[in-house]
């Protein structure tokens, strides 16, 4: 078990009465790519949260290499650093260059000289297809562009997993693909993820495991080709059928 | 006519005989502003930020309890000094500290009160100012910076404050302009300043209109400038609207200034209206919260 870089262990979640996340168990193993899915308010968004710790779960442990982070006196920050985060609305530092973005965490968190940061920076971002914009700032630049700078940003942190929270929602249909072909680049590559996605495409092609939540349960799970192929459960063909339509 | 003849005439002759001492007034007026904003806006920039400070059920008690004290603090300070007379809290510390110390204690240097009196009072002003700054960043930011790790001084002073301090300029320069005005009250603990000048120049001649009509132009000469220089500022602080594009291998767009004047998603749309929304928002409840003092 220590092998997994995540573990999570009846981890619930309430807003007030509302309980949104209900004893959710589930693993992350090194270069696991998972999508999950579900319909829009099913707690997919709050899941992601908890585990970077963006809200306190009600009960349940997140185990990070088997070390709980969940609790009190846990250096939050530290933690985050190495579990990356892309936002459905990208949330870059709109008073920095696309560059800046990328160098700040690098800089401020993991003390790195502005040399080293700028470097590794340019690496990502040439990656992600941006290195002629470095100079940009985020109001300057389309969605789709935003987006793949706020992937450079995660990963120029050196994250051991990155979480996306539906990276394409906010997004065009037309810069839809740009960022798909980033994420799935980085997937091939190995990268551990974990993504929340509507992009069924994604999720059946790219990723190895998928999670259904229905509800605040995790409804169902396995291999894209079971959950896909042959749904267990009626939730889950329902929530399909949805996609198979259109 | 002539009654105008006449006041230019009244007007240069007390300009010639006591222009030292106008511009000395101006002089003191000048730096007591300038000073007394730029400590007031450290003043509640602190406040600001300290009343900001998130914490969650997870805090430890004592945590939790500190910031909620802190915060009742603050919430007392801008109230006392928003809510009473500048010229009363004046009377207040020159007068009232030797009163009730016998003496002991008392203010010897006449501008350190005079300083200490406005930052004080601009203080006040600007913890609310610096406070709505602070909350009208969109919290997206904070979480971005979060997941990469930074901490919350981090996020607050690499990517909250630069854009707080940019969407509150108009505001210190609000403070700045009521300042030179407002620090005419401080003849009251003998202070020189501009109106002080006036005071005592009327007072040897009894020629009041045409003083005040140097003070009026004074003043409001003075502010002009301000507003000017306050807008050179807000311009520089906005930066570029274009950027250059870097070249790199294949990538074929044009070489030099490449901008999008309108290019965007609805999102772009959406955070720019709100953020013109939110400056616009703290423009005006500070312009009839200060305008009233
Ligand atoms: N901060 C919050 N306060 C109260 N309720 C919330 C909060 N965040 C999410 N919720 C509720 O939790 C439920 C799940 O939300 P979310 O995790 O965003 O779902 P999803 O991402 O699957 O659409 C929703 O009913 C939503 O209203
Ligand atoms: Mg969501």
């Amino acid at each position: 078990m220590s092998e997994m870089i995540l573990q999570v262990n009846h981890l619930s979640k309430s807003f007030g009465s509302h309980e949104v996340l209900k004893d959710i168990d589930f693993t992350v193993a090194p270069g696991d790519v998972t999508s999950i899915i579900g319909a829009s308010g099913s707690g997919k968004s709050t899941l992601l949260r908890c585990i970077n710790l963006l809200e306190t779960p009600t009960s349940g442990e997140i185990l990070y290499h088997g070390e709980n982070v969940a609790g009190r006196g846990v250096n939050a920050a530290a933690y985050r650093s190495h579990v990356g985060m892309v936002f459905q609305s990208f949330n870059l530092f709109n008073n920095m260059t696309v560059l800046e973005n990328c160098m700040v965490g690098q800089v401020k968190v993991l003390k790195k000289s502005k040399e080293e940061a700028r470097v590794h920076a340019m690496e990502y971002l040439e990656k992600v297809g941006m290195a002629p914009y470095i100079n940009a700032r985020p109001r300057q630049i389309s969605g789709g562009q935003k987006q793949r700078v706020a992937i450079a940003r995660a990963l120029a942190m050196d994250p051991e997993v990155l979480l996306f929270d539906e990276p394409t929602s906010a997004l065009d249909p037309e810069m839809v693909g740009e960022v798909l072909n980033v994420m799935q680049a980085l997937a091939q590559e190995g990268m551990t993820m974990l993504v929340v996605t509507h992009e069924m495409a994604f999720a059946r092609d790219v990723s190895n495991h998928v999670v259904y939540m229905n509800q605040g349960l995790i409804c169902e799970e396995g291999t894209p080709e079971d959950v896909f192929g042959t749904p267990q459960k009626q939730e889950t063909r329902d929530f399909l059928s949805r996609f198979r339509r259109n | 006519m002539d009654k105008l003849v006449k006041l230019g005439q009244d007007i240069i002759q007390l300009w010639s005989k006591y222009w030292p001492m106008y511009m000395n007034g101006v002089k003191n007026t000048l730096i007591l502003a300038l000073v007394a904003t730029a400590i007031g806006c450290v003043i509640g920039l602190i406040c600001g930020i300290l009343n900001t400070i998130p914490y969650t059920k997870n805090d430890s008690l004592p945590k939790r309890f500190l910031l909620k004290l802190i915060r009742v603090l603050v919430r007392i300070y801008v109230e006392v000094f928003r809510g009473t007379p500048m010229v009363l809290q004046a009377v207040f510390i020159v007068y009232g500290l030797p009163y009730f110390t016998d003496n002991a204690l008392r203010f010897n240097n006449i501008w350190v009160a005079a300083i200490l009196i406005v930052s004080i009072n601009t203080g006040a002003y600007m913890a609310e100012s610096v406070r709505g700054g602070i909350i009208s960043i969109d919290p997206g930011q904070t979480e971005g910076a979060k997941a990469i790790g930074m901490t919350h001084v981090q996020t607050m002073t690499s990517v909250i404050l630069p854009q707080a301090l940019r969407n509150i300029m108009p505001q210190i320069g609000n403070n700045f302009i009521i300042n030179v005005k407002d620090t005419s009250v401080m003849f009251i603990i003998s202070f020189t300043e501009f109106f002080a000048a006036h005071r005592y120049i009327v007072g040897v001649n009894n020629m009041y209109f045409p003083s005040a009509t140097i003070e009026m132009i004074g003043y409001l000469t003075m502010t002009l400038i301000a507003s000017f220089l306050l807008r050179l500022v807000e311009k520089l602080m906005d930066g570029s609207d274009s950027y250059e594009l870097v070249q790199a291998d294949q990538l074929t767009m044009a070489a030099g200034t490449y901008s999008h004047p309108d290019k965007g998603t609805p999102f772009d749309e959406r955070s720019k209206e709100y953020r013109d929304r939110t400056k616009l928002a703290l423009k005006n409840r500070n312009g009839s919260t200060r305008g009233g003092r």
